[in-house]
């Protein structure tokens, strides 16, 4: 039975983050790759969609550059034949204040021939955006709209 | 018919019930135990709290409905395995209040229990989805900026 795309790729991108080796990533991303993660991009450079795989190989050495990956577990996992959804807890640490940062992640990815040819990722970005400043926000609580 | 193409149609039988303002009917495709839990600031939106049961699903359901008077979604991207089923959706609700439309993106994933929803997890751009709801920018709060 051969492996799904999704095992390769997550490996070969905890691969790049974590030891910044770019080489098994690049190869299993799609020239015409769509991705997109989504969340406040002022303050986290690396969100956003990007189209073409020099534009996601960019925003992986992004990553690289600003989060170490401690640990992750799956939640929830489906494989399709060509694609996969994940629900993943990420236990990270911004490199830059040595801060830890617990994120739960949901992944949509779509592969052809192996390579990633689309990928979605949705995140509770309040919760990031939070643990990223160390505190609470502060706003009106929404109890009549909303 | 694979147990897979099935459980996709169960969950776009119960997405069109509610967009559709069923919320009975959506809720006819739910356990009597169905849990559901999204990812959102509660401080903030306190209704977006964990509910357990049908009958807290549906107090957060009608509480929607009291609020947004047309839902619509996409969901371009539907996924399954077994009793699992996730959906990434394009999700629009006009305000009651101002015609306004809230639109954001969300990854919804149920676990399905002889043939019915037991489980629904949701994650949504929570940041964004705060300031539409708000319609403002949030980032004066994070310079420190107490906004009321």
């Amino acid at each position: 039975m051969t492996e799904h795309s999704l095992w390769r790729f997550s490996r070969a991108l905890h691969r790049a983050i974590n030891d910044r080796h770019f080489r098994d990533i690049e190869a299993l991303i799609d020239e015409d790759v769509e991705w997109a993660l989504y969340g406040p991009i002022d303050m986290f450079p690396f969100l956003g969609a990007r189209q073409g795989k020099d534009a996601v190989l960019e925003v992986i050495r992004q990553l690289a550059d600003n989060f170490r990956v401690r640990r992750f577990d799956r939640e929830s996992i489906m494989l399709g034949v060509d694609s996969a959804a994940s629900m993943v807890r990420y236990s990270l640490t911004a490199l830059d204040s040595n801060k830890p940062i617990s994120l739960r992640v949901a992944q949509f990815a779509q592969f052809r021939a192996g390579k990633l040819v689309s990928m979605r990722v949705l995140i509770d970005t309040f919760d990031l955006v939070e643990q990223a400043l160390g505190r609470a926000i502060h706003l009106p609580k929404m109890t009549s709209v909303g | 018919m694979t147990v897979e193409s099935l459980n996709k149609q169960r969950v776009l039988h119960l997405l069109d019930a509610f967009a559709g303002g069923d919320v009975e009917a959506a809720l006819a495709c739910c356990t009597e135990d169905v849990d559901f839990l999204t990812h959102a600031p509660i401080d903030v939106l306190p209704h977006m709290v964990p509910r357990h049961g049908k009958a807290e699903l549906r107090e957060f359901w009608q509480t929607l409905w009291s609020r947004y008077s047309q839902v619509r979604y996409k969901a371009p991207r539907i996924v399954a395995e077994g009793e699992e089923v996730a959906t990434y959706m394009h999700t629009y609700f006009r305000k009651r209040s101002n015609d306004r439309i809230v639109q954001f993106d969300m990854a919804v994933f149920y676990t399905f229990r002889g043939g019915l929803v037991a489980e629904i997890r949701e994650i949504i751009d929570s940041y964004d989805l705060v300031q539409q709801v708000l319609e403002r920018e949030i980032g004066p709060s994070i310079i420190g900026v107490r906004v009321d």
